[in-house]
Protein backbone atom coordinates (compact mmCIF):
# COMPACT_ATOMS: atom_id res chain seq x y z
CA UNK A 1 0.00 0.00 0.00
CA UNK A 2 1.19 3.19 -0.60
CA UNK A 3 1.47 5.42 2.04
CA UNK A 4 1.94 8.89 0.87
CA UNK A 5 3.72 11.82 2.90
CA UNK A 6 1.32 13.41 5.34
CA UNK A 7 2.12 16.85 5.96
CA UNK A 8 -0.53 17.89 8.71
CA UNK A 9 -1.21 14.50 10.10
CA UNK A 10 1.06 11.44 11.08
CA UNK A 11 -0.72 8.12 10.80
CA UNK A 12 0.69 4.62 12.02
CA UNK A 13 -0.04 1.82 12.95
CA UNK A 14 0.83 0.12 16.49
CA UNK A 15 -0.05 -3.52 16.43
CA UNK A 16 -3.67 -3.79 15.67
CA UNK A 17 -4.79 -0.19 16.33
CA UNK A 18 -4.28 2.77 13.35
CA UNK A 19 -3.11 6.45 14.88
CA UNK A 20 -4.92 9.47 13.23
CA UNK A 21 -2.44 12.32 14.68
CA UNK A 22 -3.24 15.66 14.09
CA UNK A 23 0.33 17.49 13.77
CA UNK A 24 0.13 20.77 13.22
CA UNK A 25 0.95 21.56 17.40
CA UNK A 26 1.84 25.44 16.10
CA UNK A 27 -1.50 26.06 14.73
CA UNK A 28 -3.26 24.62 17.98
CA UNK A 29 -3.74 21.71 15.19
CA UNK A 30 -6.07 23.83 13.42
CA UNK A 31 -7.37 22.39 9.78
CA UNK A 32 -5.86 24.13 6.91
CA UNK A 33 -7.25 23.03 3.28
CA UNK A 34 -4.50 20.78 3.32
CA UNK A 35 -5.61 19.18 6.30
CA UNK A 36 -8.86 18.69 4.66
CA UNK A 37 -7.75 17.17 2.51
CA UNK A 38 -5.31 14.11 4.23
CA UNK A 39 -7.90 13.37 6.35
CA UNK A 40 -10.00 12.49 4.31
CA UNK A 41 -6.66 10.17 2.25
CA UNK A 42 -5.99 8.92 6.02
CA UNK A 43 -9.59 7.88 7.34
CA UNK A 44 -9.62 5.81 3.92
CA UNK A 45 -5.84 4.42 4.26
CA UNK A 46 -6.99 3.08 7.67
CA UNK A 47 -9.99 2.17 7.18
CA UNK A 48 -8.65 0.16 4.33
CA UNK A 49 -5.90 -1.31 5.72
CA UNK A 50 -6.47 -4.80 7.20
CA UNK A 51 -4.07 -5.12 9.93
CA UNK A 52 -5.81 -2.13 11.11
CA UNK A 53 -9.02 -3.32 13.81
CA UNK A 54 -9.59 0.00 15.62
CA UNK A 55 -8.58 3.61 14.72
CA UNK A 56 -7.44 6.20 17.83
CA UNK A 57 -7.63 9.58 16.92
CA UNK A 58 -5.65 12.38 18.78
CA UNK A 59 -3.18 15.60 18.19
CA UNK A 60 0.31 15.83 18.97
CA UNK A 61 1.17 19.07 21.28
CA UNK A 62 -1.31 20.68 24.30
CA UNK A 63 -4.15 20.66 21.82
CA UNK A 64 -6.54 18.05 20.36
CA UNK A 65 -7.98 20.34 17.34
CA UNK A 66 -8.98 24.25 16.64
CA UNK A 67 -11.20 24.06 13.65
CA UNK A 68 -11.28 25.42 10.69
CA UNK A 69 -12.05 29.05 9.95
CA UNK A 70 -11.24 29.64 6.66
CA UNK A 71 -10.61 25.94 5.49
CA UNK A 72 -14.27 25.14 5.27
CA UNK A 73 -14.73 28.01 3.31
CA UNK A 74 -12.00 27.14 1.10
CA UNK A 75 -14.04 24.40 0.61
CA UNK A 76 -16.95 25.69 0.47
CA UNK A 77 -19.09 23.45 -2.17
CA UNK A 78 -19.07 20.56 -0.04
CA UNK A 79 -19.63 22.26 3.32
CA UNK A 80 -22.89 24.08 1.43
CA UNK A 81 -23.84 20.44 0.32
CA UNK A 82 -22.51 18.84 3.37
CA UNK A 83 -20.41 16.51 1.44
CA UNK A 84 -17.86 16.93 3.96
CA UNK A 85 -15.47 14.41 3.94
CA UNK A 86 -13.20 14.59 7.31
CA UNK A 87 -13.94 12.56 9.67
CA UNK A 88 -14.50 9.01 10.18
CA UNK A 89 -18.60 9.17 9.83
CA UNK A 90 -18.25 11.67 6.29
CA UNK A 91 -16.30 8.70 5.30
CA UNK A 92 -17.90 5.82 5.60
CA UNK A 93 -15.09 4.04 8.29
CA UNK A 94 -17.10 1.35 10.25
CA UNK A 95 -14.45 0.45 12.06
CA UNK A 96 -14.38 1.24 15.65
CA UNK A 97 -13.06 4.89 15.89
CA UNK A 98 -11.56 6.36 19.42
CA UNK A 99 -11.04 10.03 20.00
CA UNK A 100 -8.49 10.45 22.44
CA UNK A 101 -8.70 14.20 23.12
CA UNK A 102 -5.49 15.38 24.56
CA UNK A 103 -6.01 19.15 25.26
CA UNK A 104 -7.84 21.55 24.04
CA UNK A 105 -10.96 21.09 21.68
CA UNK A 106 -12.57 23.78 20.15
CA UNK A 107 -15.33 24.80 17.90
CA UNK A 108 -14.66 22.36 14.39
CA UNK A 109 -12.66 20.04 16.95
CA UNK A 110 -16.55 18.99 18.36
CA UNK A 111 -16.33 17.50 15.13
CA UNK A 112 -14.12 14.66 15.82
CA UNK A 113 -16.18 14.00 19.37
CA UNK A 114 -19.06 13.87 17.77
CA UNK A 115 -18.22 12.00 14.75
CA UNK A 116 -15.97 9.24 16.76
CA UNK A 117 -18.03 6.04 18.56
CA UNK A 118 -15.75 6.29 21.87
CA UNK A 119 -14.47 9.61 22.75
CA UNK A 120 -11.78 10.00 26.09
CA UNK A 121 -10.00 12.58 27.11
CA UNK A 122 -6.84 13.32 29.61
CA UNK A 123 -8.02 15.35 32.69
CA UNK A 124 -6.34 18.35 31.52
CA UNK A 125 -8.83 18.05 28.05
CA UNK A 126 -11.53 21.20 27.62
CA UNK A 127 -14.18 21.53 25.39
CA UNK A 128 -15.37 25.15 23.87
CA UNK A 129 -17.58 26.17 21.17
CA UNK A 130 -16.04 29.86 20.05
CA UNK A 131 -18.47 29.37 16.48
CA UNK A 132 -20.49 32.35 17.48
CA UNK A 133 -17.88 34.95 19.24
CA UNK A 134 -16.25 34.79 15.98
CA UNK A 135 -19.29 35.49 14.09
CA UNK A 136 -19.61 32.19 12.74
CA UNK A 137 -22.57 29.72 12.90
CA UNK A 138 -21.71 26.27 14.80
CA UNK A 139 -23.88 23.67 12.96
CA UNK A 140 -22.98 20.38 11.92
CA UNK A 141 -20.52 19.33 15.02
CA UNK A 142 -23.21 20.11 17.61
CA UNK A 143 -25.87 18.86 15.66
CA UNK A 144 -24.10 15.32 15.81
CA UNK A 145 -23.63 15.80 19.47
CA UNK A 146 -27.44 16.72 20.12
CA UNK A 147 -28.28 12.87 19.33
CA UNK A 148 -25.43 11.93 21.68
CA UNK A 149 -25.59 13.73 25.09
CA UNK A 150 -27.97 16.45 26.57
CA UNK A 151 -29.09 18.94 24.19
CA UNK A 152 -29.09 21.88 26.75
CA UNK A 153 -25.11 21.44 27.56
CA UNK A 154 -24.78 21.32 23.35
CA UNK A 155 -26.68 24.48 23.35
CA UNK A 156 -25.02 26.29 26.16
CA UNK A 157 -21.93 25.32 24.67
CA UNK A 158 -23.18 26.51 21.14
CA UNK A 159 -24.74 30.00 22.27
CA UNK A 160 -21.84 30.85 25.14
CA UNK A 161 -19.10 30.45 22.45
CA UNK A 162 -15.74 31.07 23.57
CA UNK A 163 -17.07 33.03 26.95
CA UNK A 164 -17.06 29.52 28.85
CA UNK A 165 -15.33 25.89 28.61
CA UNK A 166 -16.78 22.57 29.54
CA UNK A 167 -13.79 20.64 32.01
CA UNK A 168 -13.87 16.84 31.70
CA UNK A 169 -15.39 16.04 35.01
CA UNK A 170 -18.44 17.67 33.58
CA UNK A 171 -18.15 15.77 29.93
CA UNK A 172 -17.99 12.89 31.84
CA UNK A 173 -21.06 13.37 33.73
CA UNK A 174 -22.87 14.11 30.84
CA UNK A 175 -21.53 11.33 28.46
CA UNK A 176 -19.68 13.73 26.53
CA UNK A 177 -16.71 10.98 27.19
CA UNK A 178 -16.71 7.53 28.53
CA UNK A 179 -13.02 8.05 30.57
CA UNK A 180 -10.50 10.69 32.15
CA UNK A 181 -6.92 9.57 31.87
CA UNK A 182 -4.98 10.73 34.36
CA UNK A 183 -2.05 12.10 34.30
CA UNK A 184 -2.82 13.48 30.82
CA UNK A 185 0.43 11.77 29.79
CA UNK A 186 -0.96 8.56 29.52
CA UNK A 187 -3.32 9.24 27.05
CA UNK A 188 -2.23 7.61 24.67
CA UNK A 189 -2.21 4.48 26.91
CA UNK A 190 -5.48 4.94 27.50
CA UNK A 191 -6.69 4.94 24.27
CA UNK A 192 -4.87 2.14 23.44
CA UNK A 193 -6.48 -0.07 26.22
CA UNK A 194 -10.36 1.12 25.05
CA UNK A 195 -9.53 0.57 21.77
CA UNK A 196 -8.34 -3.26 21.95
CA UNK A 197 -11.93 -3.64 24.05
CA UNK A 198 -13.83 -1.84 22.26
CA UNK A 199 -12.31 -3.41 18.75
CA UNK A 200 -13.53 -7.01 20.34
CA UNK A 201 -17.10 -5.55 20.96
CA UNK A 202 -17.69 -3.80 17.91
CA UNK A 203 -16.53 -7.01 16.31
CA UNK A 204 -18.73 -9.02 17.62
CA UNK A 205 -21.59 -6.68 16.54
CA UNK A 206 -20.71 -6.97 13.02
CA UNK A 207 -20.51 -10.56 12.86
CA UNK A 208 -24.09 -10.74 14.30
CA UNK A 209 -25.14 -8.57 11.44
CA UNK A 210 -23.64 -10.91 9.15
CA UNK A 211 -25.08 -14.36 9.49
CA UNK A 212 -23.30 -16.46 6.56
CA UNK A 213 -20.02 -15.30 7.23
CA UNK A 214 -17.21 -17.80 7.24
CA UNK A 215 -15.93 -15.71 10.97
CA UNK A 216 -18.88 -17.02 12.23
CA UNK A 217 -18.00 -20.67 11.53
CA UNK A 218 -14.09 -19.79 12.20
CA UNK A 219 -14.90 -18.06 15.18
CA UNK A 220 -17.16 -21.18 17.91
CA UNK A 221 -14.54 -23.45 16.07
CA UNK A 222 -11.32 -21.68 17.27
CA UNK A 223 -12.71 -21.00 20.60
CA UNK A 224 -13.48 -24.88 20.85
CA UNK A 225 -9.59 -25.45 19.50
CA UNK A 226 -8.66 -23.55 21.99
CA UNK A 227 -6.63 -21.26 19.11
CA UNK A 228 -6.37 -17.89 18.25
CA UNK A 229 -9.61 -17.53 15.23
CA UNK A 230 -8.51 -16.44 11.60
CA UNK A 231 -10.71 -13.97 10.35
CA UNK A 232 -11.73 -13.21 6.79
CA UNK A 233 -10.82 -9.63 6.61
CA UNK A 234 -12.75 -7.63 3.82
CA UNK A 235 -10.68 -4.77 2.02
CA UNK A 236 -11.81 -1.50 1.49
CA UNK A 237 -15.61 -2.70 1.68
CA UNK A 238 -16.72 0.70 2.90
CA UNK A 239 -20.61 0.29 1.36
CA UNK A 240 -22.70 1.81 3.62
CA UNK A 241 -25.18 -0.86 6.13
CA UNK B 1 -38.13 50.30 23.66
CA UNK B 2 -41.76 50.63 25.89
CA UNK B 3 -43.55 47.38 26.54
CA UNK B 4 -46.81 47.11 26.81
CA UNK B 5 -48.31 47.28 30.11
CA UNK B 6 -48.97 43.46 31.54
CA UNK B 7 -50.81 41.92 34.62
CA UNK B 8 -49.11 39.06 35.20
CA UNK B 9 -45.49 39.65 33.87
CA UNK B 10 -42.89 42.08 34.38
CA UNK B 11 -41.70 42.58 30.98
CA UNK B 12 -38.29 44.83 31.51
CA UNK B 13 -34.71 45.41 30.18
CA UNK B 14 -31.08 45.46 31.91
CA UNK B 15 -28.36 46.21 29.49
CA UNK B 16 -28.40 43.76 26.55
CA UNK B 17 -30.59 41.48 28.53
CA UNK B 18 -34.75 40.94 28.05
CA UNK B 19 -35.82 39.60 31.60
CA UNK B 20 -40.11 38.16 31.09
CA UNK B 21 -40.65 37.50 34.39
CA UNK B 22 -43.92 35.42 35.63
CA UNK B 23 -45.86 37.82 37.94
CA UNK B 24 -48.45 35.83 39.92
CA UNK B 25 -46.88 35.02 43.36
CA UNK B 26 -49.46 34.71 45.38
CA UNK B 27 -50.87 31.72 42.62
CA UNK B 28 -47.21 29.72 42.58
CA UNK B 29 -47.63 31.76 39.06
CA UNK B 30 -50.18 29.49 37.51
CA UNK B 31 -51.30 30.64 33.99
CA UNK B 32 -54.43 32.00 33.98
CA UNK B 33 -56.23 32.56 30.62
CA UNK B 34 -54.89 36.43 30.84
CA UNK B 35 -51.39 35.12 31.51
CA UNK B 36 -51.18 32.77 28.80
CA UNK B 37 -52.51 35.66 26.03
CA UNK B 38 -49.64 37.63 28.02
CA UNK B 39 -46.67 35.47 27.33
CA UNK B 40 -47.79 35.68 23.54
CA UNK B 41 -47.16 39.08 23.45
CA UNK B 42 -44.47 39.51 25.79
CA UNK B 43 -41.77 37.00 23.75
CA UNK B 44 -42.71 39.10 20.39
CA UNK B 45 -42.15 42.62 22.39
CA UNK B 46 -38.86 40.81 23.18
CA UNK B 47 -38.05 39.43 20.40
CA UNK B 48 -38.31 42.38 18.19
CA UNK B 49 -36.47 45.18 20.23
CA UNK B 50 -33.46 45.81 19.29
CA UNK B 51 -31.49 46.29 22.45
CA UNK B 52 -32.26 42.84 23.52
CA UNK B 53 -29.27 40.15 22.85
CA UNK B 54 -30.37 37.92 25.00
CA UNK B 55 -33.87 36.54 27.20
CA UNK B 56 -33.81 35.54 30.73
CA UNK B 57 -36.89 34.34 32.05
CA UNK B 58 -37.71 33.52 35.68
CA UNK B 59 -40.20 34.10 38.22
CA UNK B 60 -40.98 36.05 41.37
CA UNK B 61 -41.62 34.37 44.72
CA UNK B 62 -40.85 30.54 45.67
CA UNK B 63 -41.92 28.75 42.45
CA UNK B 64 -41.26 29.43 38.91
CA UNK B 65 -44.10 28.33 37.57
CA UNK B 66 -47.13 25.60 38.60
CA UNK B 67 -49.03 25.21 35.15
CA UNK B 68 -52.19 26.16 34.10
CA UNK B 69 -54.21 27.77 37.08
CA UNK B 70 -56.43 24.93 38.18
CA UNK B 71 -58.54 27.55 40.57
CA UNK B 72 -59.63 29.31 37.53
CA UNK B 73 -60.18 26.18 35.28
CA UNK B 74 -62.35 24.80 38.28
CA UNK B 75 -64.31 27.76 38.73
CA UNK B 76 -64.71 29.81 35.22
CA UNK B 77 -67.74 27.63 33.82
CA UNK B 78 -65.08 27.04 30.81
CA UNK B 79 -62.60 24.69 32.07
CA UNK B 80 -59.55 23.71 29.98
CA UNK B 81 -62.43 23.37 26.89
CA UNK B 82 -61.24 27.27 26.20
CA UNK B 83 -57.79 25.51 24.84
CA UNK B 84 -59.41 22.68 23.05
CA UNK B 85 -59.09 24.01 20.05
CA UNK B 86 -55.53 25.78 20.22
CA UNK B 87 -54.38 22.43 21.78
CA UNK B 88 -55.59 19.96 19.55
CA UNK B 89 -53.92 22.42 16.36
CA UNK B 90 -50.66 22.43 18.50
CA UNK B 91 -51.29 25.85 17.79
CA UNK B 92 -49.85 27.25 21.23
CA UNK B 93 -48.01 30.77 21.92
CA UNK B 94 -46.65 30.99 25.62
CA UNK B 95 -42.56 29.80 25.14
CA UNK B 96 -40.25 31.25 23.04
CA UNK B 97 -40.41 28.33 20.67
CA UNK B 98 -44.04 28.49 20.16
CA UNK B 99 -43.40 32.34 19.59
CA UNK B 100 -40.22 31.61 17.21
CA UNK B 101 -37.53 33.51 18.96
CA UNK B 102 -34.44 33.06 17.69
CA UNK B 103 -32.43 34.87 20.06
CA UNK B 104 -31.05 33.06 22.88
CA UNK B 105 -32.97 32.28 26.02
CA UNK B 106 -32.53 31.24 29.59
CA UNK B 107 -34.32 30.08 31.59
CA UNK B 108 -33.88 30.34 35.62
CA UNK B 109 -35.60 28.30 37.60
CA UNK B 110 -36.27 29.69 41.14
CA UNK B 111 -38.08 27.46 42.79
CA UNK B 112 -40.66 25.31 42.11
CA UNK B 113 -40.99 23.85 38.66
CA UNK B 114 -44.36 22.04 38.26
CA UNK B 115 -46.19 20.48 35.77
CA UNK B 116 -46.71 22.98 32.75
CA UNK B 117 -43.59 24.66 34.08
CA UNK B 118 -41.38 22.33 32.35
CA UNK B 119 -42.45 24.14 29.06
CA UNK B 120 -40.00 26.67 29.45
CA UNK B 121 -37.46 24.07 30.46
CA UNK B 122 -37.84 21.96 27.54
CA UNK B 123 -38.13 25.26 25.11
CA UNK B 124 -35.26 27.34 26.45
CA UNK B 125 -31.94 26.90 25.09
CA UNK B 126 -29.86 27.30 28.54
CA UNK B 127 -31.36 26.70 31.90
CA UNK B 128 -30.13 27.41 35.21
CA UNK B 129 -31.80 26.80 38.41
CA UNK B 130 -31.36 27.93 42.16
CA UNK B 131 -29.97 25.73 44.93
CA UNK B 132 -33.38 25.11 45.71
CA UNK B 133 -35.67 24.87 42.91
CA UNK B 134 -37.51 21.52 42.45
CA UNK B 135 -38.63 19.71 40.02
CA UNK B 136 -42.22 17.56 39.62
CA UNK B 137 -44.95 16.44 37.12
CA UNK B 138 -48.21 16.29 38.67
CA UNK B 139 -50.33 16.15 35.27
CA UNK B 140 -51.53 11.99 36.15
CA UNK B 141 -52.25 12.23 39.61
CA UNK B 142 -54.97 15.24 38.75
CA UNK B 143 -56.25 13.31 35.89
CA UNK B 144 -54.17 15.24 33.19
CA UNK B 145 -52.09 13.44 30.48
CA UNK B 146 -48.77 15.04 29.86
CA UNK B 147 -47.62 15.68 26.37
CA UNK B 148 -46.07 18.41 24.93
CA UNK B 149 -43.50 19.93 27.12
CA UNK B 150 -42.38 15.91 27.99
CA UNK B 151 -42.17 15.52 24.30
CA UNK B 152 -39.60 18.47 24.43
CA UNK B 153 -37.76 17.50 27.42
CA UNK B 154 -37.15 13.38 25.67
CA UNK B 155 -35.59 15.01 23.53
CA UNK B 156 -32.87 16.92 25.46
CA UNK B 157 -31.89 14.48 28.04
CA UNK B 158 -31.89 11.10 29.63
CA UNK B 159 -35.54 9.89 28.65
CA UNK B 160 -36.06 7.66 31.75
CA UNK B 161 -36.09 9.97 34.20
CA UNK B 162 -38.62 11.70 31.92
CA UNK B 163 -40.89 8.87 31.93
CA UNK B 164 -40.11 8.66 35.61
CA UNK B 165 -41.52 12.51 36.59
CA UNK B 166 -44.33 12.06 34.45
CA UNK B 167 -45.62 8.57 35.83
CA UNK B 168 -45.07 8.93 39.22
CA UNK B 169 -46.72 12.37 38.84
CA UNK B 170 -46.99 14.33 42.27
CA UNK B 171 -45.49 11.84 44.43
CA UNK B 172 -41.59 12.54 44.00
CA UNK B 173 -39.65 15.72 43.20
CA UNK B 174 -36.22 15.84 41.46
CA UNK B 175 -33.89 18.21 42.77
CA UNK B 176 -31.34 20.67 41.37
CA UNK B 177 -28.05 18.32 41.98
CA UNK B 178 -30.36 15.32 40.03
CA UNK B 179 -31.27 18.02 36.94
CA UNK B 180 -27.64 19.46 36.88
CA UNK B 181 -26.45 15.66 36.97
CA UNK B 182 -28.76 14.46 33.63
CA UNK B 183 -27.84 17.65 32.23
CA UNK B 184 -31.56 18.90 32.31
CA UNK B 185 -29.77 22.02 33.91
CA UNK B 186 -26.24 23.12 33.50
CA UNK B 187 -25.92 25.46 36.52
CA UNK B 188 -26.85 25.74 40.11
CA UNK B 189 -27.04 28.96 41.87
CA UNK B 190 -25.79 28.69 45.37
CA UNK B 191 -27.13 31.02 47.36
CA UNK B 192 -30.68 31.17 45.41
CA UNK B 193 -30.74 34.72 46.22
CA UNK B 194 -28.43 34.93 43.64
CA UNK B 195 -29.59 32.98 40.71
CA UNK B 196 -30.96 36.83 38.76
CA UNK B 197 -27.21 38.07 39.39
CA UNK B 198 -26.11 34.44 37.92
CA UNK B 199 -28.22 35.11 34.78
CA UNK B 200 -27.69 38.49 34.33
CA UNK B 201 -23.70 37.55 34.17
CA UNK B 202 -24.60 34.37 32.03
CA UNK B 203 -26.59 36.60 29.62
CA UNK B 204 -24.18 39.44 28.82
CA UNK B 205 -21.52 36.83 28.10
CA UNK B 206 -23.94 35.77 25.43
CA UNK B 207 -24.93 39.33 24.61
CA UNK B 208 -20.91 39.44 23.24
CA UNK B 209 -21.52 37.16 20.59
CA UNK B 210 -22.56 37.55 17.19
CA UNK B 211 -26.36 38.02 17.01
CA UNK B 212 -27.26 36.65 13.65
CA UNK B 213 -24.68 33.78 13.92
CA UNK B 214 -26.66 32.60 17.03
CA UNK B 215 -30.03 33.21 15.39
CA UNK B 216 -28.19 31.22 12.93
CA UNK B 217 -27.43 28.39 15.17
CA UNK B 218 -30.77 28.41 16.77
CA UNK B 219 -32.42 27.50 13.59
CA UNK B 220 -30.08 24.55 12.79
CA UNK B 221 -29.72 23.16 16.37
CA UNK B 222 -33.81 23.62 17.08
CA UNK B 223 -34.21 22.40 13.52
CA UNK B 224 -31.83 19.45 14.48
CA UNK B 225 -34.06 17.86 16.81
CA UNK B 226 -37.16 17.56 14.18
CA UNK B 227 -34.53 15.92 12.01
CA UNK B 228 -32.41 12.52 11.18
CA UNK B 229 -29.22 13.30 11.27
CA UNK B 230 -27.90 13.73 7.73
CA UNK B 231 -31.17 15.79 6.77
CA UNK B 232 -30.19 17.69 9.60
CA UNK B 233 -26.45 18.60 8.66
CA UNK B 234 -28.09 19.52 5.39
CA UNK B 235 -30.17 21.79 6.45
CA UNK B 236 -27.77 23.13 9.20
CA UNK B 237 -25.22 23.75 6.24
CA UNK B 238 -27.44 26.01 4.70
CA UNK B 239 -28.21 28.22 8.27
CA UNK B 240 -23.94 27.99 8.54
CA UNK B 241 -23.49 29.35 4.54
CA UNK B 242 -26.00 31.54 5.27
CA UNK B 243 -23.26 33.70 7.50
CA UNK B 244 -21.21 33.61 4.82
CA UNK B 245 -20.79 37.39 3.10
CA UNK B 246 -22.08 38.69 6.93
CA UNK B 247 -20.31 41.79 7.95
CA UNK B 248 -19.79 39.79 11.51
CA UNK B 249 -17.46 36.93 9.58
CA UNK B 250 -15.01 39.87 9.05
CA UNK B 251 -15.42 41.60 12.23
CA UNK B 252 -15.41 38.57 14.67
CA UNK B 253 -11.74 37.45 13.76
CA UNK B 254 -10.57 41.16 12.83
CA UNK B 255 -11.90 42.31 16.75
CA UNK B 256 -9.86 38.70 18.18
CA UNK B 257 -6.51 39.66 16.54
CA UNK B 258 -6.64 43.57 17.42
CA UNK B 259 -7.68 42.14 20.78
CA UNK B 260 -11.04 44.15 21.24
CA UNK B 261 -14.55 43.40 21.93
CA UNK B 262 -16.49 42.80 17.95
CA UNK B 263 -18.95 45.53 17.08
CA UNK B 264 -21.94 43.53 15.57
CA UNK B 265 -24.34 44.10 12.91
CA UNK B 266 -27.61 44.62 14.84
CA UNK B 267 -30.13 41.62 14.29
CA UNK B 268 -32.48 42.25 11.38
CA UNK B 269 -35.49 43.12 13.72
CA UNK B 270 -38.21 41.82 11.40
CA UNK B 271 -39.16 38.89 12.67
CA UNK B 272 -37.79 35.86 10.20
Amino acid sequence: MVVPGYQTLVVERRGPVGWLIFDRPDQGNAMNAQMLSELEVAWNELNEDPTVRAIVNTGNGRVFQTGDLDAMREHSRRTKRAELRFTAWHNHVWKPVIAAVNGVCAGGGLHFVADADVAIASSDATFVDPHVSLGQVTAYEAIGLLRKMPAETVMRMALVGRHERIATDRAYQLGMISQIVHPPDQLQDGALEVGLTDACRAGAQELVSMWGHPDQEEGPRAFAEKREPVWVVDQGVRSRA
Amino acid sequence: MEYSPFECLKVERHGPVGWLINNRPDKLNAMSALMRDEFAQAWIELDRDPAVRVIVHTGEGRAFQTGVDVTEIATDGIGMERYREQTEKFDLHFTSWHQGVWKPVITAVNGLCAGAGFHWVADADIVIAASDAQFFDPHVSVGQVVAMEAIGLIRKMPVEAVMRMALVGRYERIGVDRAYELGMISQIVDPPERLREEAQMLAEKIAKNSPAAMAATKRALWGALEMGLTDACRAGAQELVSMWGHPDQEEGPRAFTEKRLPVWKELDSTRG
